[in-house]
């Protein structure tokens, strides 16, 4: 009898105890909850991932807004440079309509995406028809979804080739500007350097992301496309075909790649061609600082050039880069907006090239004296990123992305011919991209 | 003093917990697999066995449930081969034994990404020291594409694993081995019987109920593979290495199909279940039997 009585007592006391529990954290939300909206009314918050050598630039530039709006406060918060791991975070929270950020830092490839699904204020007046003329051409396009601006283009990149300045003035070369002749070039310095860790032409073959990046351009370089404004694939055509089938027999036909490139990334390229290992390089303009390092090998004998094309096609890189966006569920939108002007300012914009070394969105930017002074580089890159062409443009872009990256890996690692590899790719994606036109609806 | 049912009662606060935490993420799990349910675009669509119908015509599932078996199969049995061998020479009494099982253990302690990011150095292609050693012995003329060979890429992922786990495998076989009485050793020793003999005859019987139950906890680790596979290769080249768990993942998490992701995942625990439940039974009748 005892013995019952004590059972008793404890699941009593059991009970009470998950109550409080309960009761505990659902008072502690509240309290959360109510602070943010009541007390901190001129406080944003500002999301963005961990961008190198930028956390000073961050600060002095938030320093500078909170100067010239005297009583707002704007709270950093900072991500893992990983963007799979952003992705995650943003598209969980905002999923859950979280409020706990206003303006933050999107990838050129979500605005789609999170436009489709109602995440981002629409910022089309924050950058008036007139003036989009301002900012580069395809960022632009990229941000824009069915005929609104979503995201504010902040900075922007593209695929560029590095090549050996040296070793191309060593047998009179020019830098390459078309496909066959990188490949000439390649193969007849190979066979005369008389070097076995020598490799002609190093690109991201990796299942990843990244060699979306690299195909997106060399397709432009052919000629093709993947998907066009009507939301037609184009992997199938003669063009893209080629551009894939001259991928792949870099590696086994030329033999100007090791086979390694199907799984490497960037920075595995990059290694190697600072290294001294290389002589031609598809890679992002970030590589540039670091072969210019005073440790660096190959300091002072790298050249820079646009990816090559076919003869007489006008080709362009994959374009790269951030926006600013403001949070559909925010409650501070006008201050987030007045952030986002200052942020993409020509003045901000050139303040971060200079210290950072992003590459402005902003085309006024690059006649900048001082910018032409210090970062003669950026300026050069210029042209290039005049002519970046968006990876394709679509809301379901992860899901397609997730296709291309194993179609194009089956492709440049002779797995499947390319022309089957390319087929089983588009049925998929129409598969994918049914879903689109029955969202719209 | 107790009623017949009074235990029940017992069982409540660990059964509420459990049910918490184990039977309604499942339930939910299962209940989301008949749903096309992509949040992001508003879509949740009763598809009811759709998903389940696809998922039998899904080459992508059928390829990482291929690659799943098969890693499982190779690596386990190469795990517990040697995790035997490693237990019994452990055990032998030779000088500096003691730092010897400190210094095995050190790959089982390492987090399993560091300990990838690690082999994912020693087969690069172009500077890992995997290939270095091979060409300098003169075993390999040219460097191999470890990671990015059809074949080759999940034999290095095995490979990485079973450094990694042949220690865990050795640690609980070498506690087994320690309940065997001397007097064992002895007496069959004095009976005439070999090394071998004595091995085979004494020894593994007695540690097979340790081996069992080590199969069936790396089984079932190892079919619910990921991080290796992940940082050695994110399931490439073209989803050659991509397994169920590496699969089930980016539906979920990178594409956001919540409903058909499900799918898979609940998938996933079936046949794990399955497996499992097929094993144990086996272990059950074999002890019965053998008492």
């Amino acid at each position: 009898m005892y013995m019952n009585r004590i059972l008793k007592y404890s699941a009593f006391i059991f009970w009470v105890g998950v109550g409080c529990l309960f009761w505990w954290n659902c008072a502690k939300d509240d309290d959360r909850k109510g602070s943010r909206t009541t007390v901190d009314d001129e406080t944003i918050v500002f999301k963005h991932f961990k961008l190198a050598n930028a956390a000073e630039q961050f600060d002095k530039a938030i320093k500078q807004f909170e100067e010239l709006h005297p009583g707002v406060r704007v709270i950093e918060e900072v991500l893992p440079s990983n963007t799979n791991m952003q992705h995650q975070y943003y598209a969980t929270s905002l999923q859950a309509g979280s409020d706990e950020f206003d303006v933050f830092l999107i990838d050129v490839i979500w605005t789609p995406e999170f436009s489709l699904a109602g995440w981002l204020e629409d910022v089309s007046d924050l950058v008036p028809l007139e003036e989009r003329d301002a900012f580069l051409q395809a960022p632009i396009q990229a941000n824009t979804y069915q005929g609104k601006l979503y995201a504010v283009p902040w900075y922007v990149d593209g695929g560029i080739l590095f090549y050996r300045k040296d070793l191309l003035q060593k047998y009179n070369f020019e830098p390459p500007a078309t496909f066959k002749e990188l490949t000439r070039q390649a193969q007849f310095i190979l066979k005369k350097e008389k070097r076995d860790d020598l490799y002609g032409f190093l690109w991201q073959g990796k299942q990843y992301e990244g060699l979306i990046c690299a195909a997106n351009e060399i397709i432009a370089g052919f000629g093709g496309d993947i998907l066009d404004a009507e939301n037609r694939l184009h992997l199938t055509d003669q063009k893209s075909l080629q551009a894939l089938r001259w991928m792949r027999d870099t590696i086994h036909k030329y033999k100007i790649s090791p086979d390694w490139v199907t799984t490497a990334d960037e920075e595995v390229t990059r290694l190697s061609f600072m290294n001294g290992d290389c002589l031609f390089l598809r890679n992002w303009p970030y590589c540039w600082s670091f072969f210019q390092r005073n440790d660096s090998p190959v300091k002072g004998k790298v050249g820079v050039a646009l990816m090559p094309t076919v003869a007489g096609e006008k080709g362009a890189s994959t374009l790269g880069g951030w926006q600013m966006a403001i949070n559909h569920y925010s409650a501070k939108k006008e201050l987030a907006r007045k952030f986002v002007t200052f942020m993409t300012s020509a003045e901000t914009q050139l303040q971060f090239a200079l210290t950072v070394g992003t590459k402005p969105s902003r085309k006024k930017v690059y006649q900048n004296a001082r910018l032409q002074e210090q970062q003669p580089f950026i300026v050069q890159l210029y042209d290039v990123l005049r002519a970046t062409r968006p990876r394709p443009m679509t809301p379901f872009y992860p899901q397609m992305s997730q296709v291309l990256q194993v179609e194009f890996s089956a492709a440049i690692s002779k797995i499947r011919p390319v022309k089957q590899a390319m087929a089983m790719a588009e049925q998929q994606i129409y598969h994918i991209l049914e879903l689109e036109e029955r969202v719209k609806q | 003093m107790f009623k017949r049912h009074e235990h029940i009662k017992f069982l409540f606060p660990a059964l509420f917990l459990l049910a918490l935490v184990a039977f309604f993420p499942l339930a939910y799990g299962i209940v989301l697999s008949f749903f096309r349910k992509m949040p992001v675009f508003h879509i949740t669509d009763f598809t009811g066995l759709d998903n389940i119908i696809y998922l039998f015509s899904d080459l992508r599932f059928q390829q990482s449930l291929w690659n799943t078996l098969l890693f499982t199969v190779i690596s386990v049995a190469l795990e517990v081969v040697l995790g035997v061998g490693v237990a019994i020479l452990m055990k032998q009494k030779v000088p500096g034994n003691r730092m010897l099982k400190a210094f095995i253990l050190l790959p089982w302690a390492i987090p399993t990404v560091v300990s990838a990011k690690m082999w994912q150095w020693i087969y690069n292609g172009d500077f890992g020291i995997l290939n270095v050693l091979l060409m300098e012995t003169g075993i390999l003329h040219n460097p191999v594409n470890w990671l990015g060979h059809p074949q080759l890429a999940m034999a290095s992922i095995i490979i990485a694993d079973v450094w990694k786990t042949t220690p865990f495998v050795a640690l609980l076989v070498y506690a087994g081995l320690l309940t065997i009485p001397d007097d064992l050793y002895d007496s069959s020793k004095i009976d005439g019987a070999g090394d071998l003999r004595r091995f085979w005859y004494v020894i593994l019987p007695l540690i097979m109920p340790v081996i069992l139950i080590v199969t069936i906890f790396r089984m079932m680790d190892a079919l619910r593979v990921f991080d290796v596979v992940y940082v050695l290769t994110g399931g490439g080249p073209a989803n050659l290495t991509e397994t169920l768990s590496i699969y089930a993942y980016k539906l979920l998490f990178q594409t956001l199909q919540f409903g058909y992701g499900s799918t898979v995942s609940i998938m996933t625990f079936f046949i794990i279940m399955i497996l499992s439940s097929i094993y144990i039974y086996q272990l059950y009748k074999r002890f019965n039997y053998m008492q």
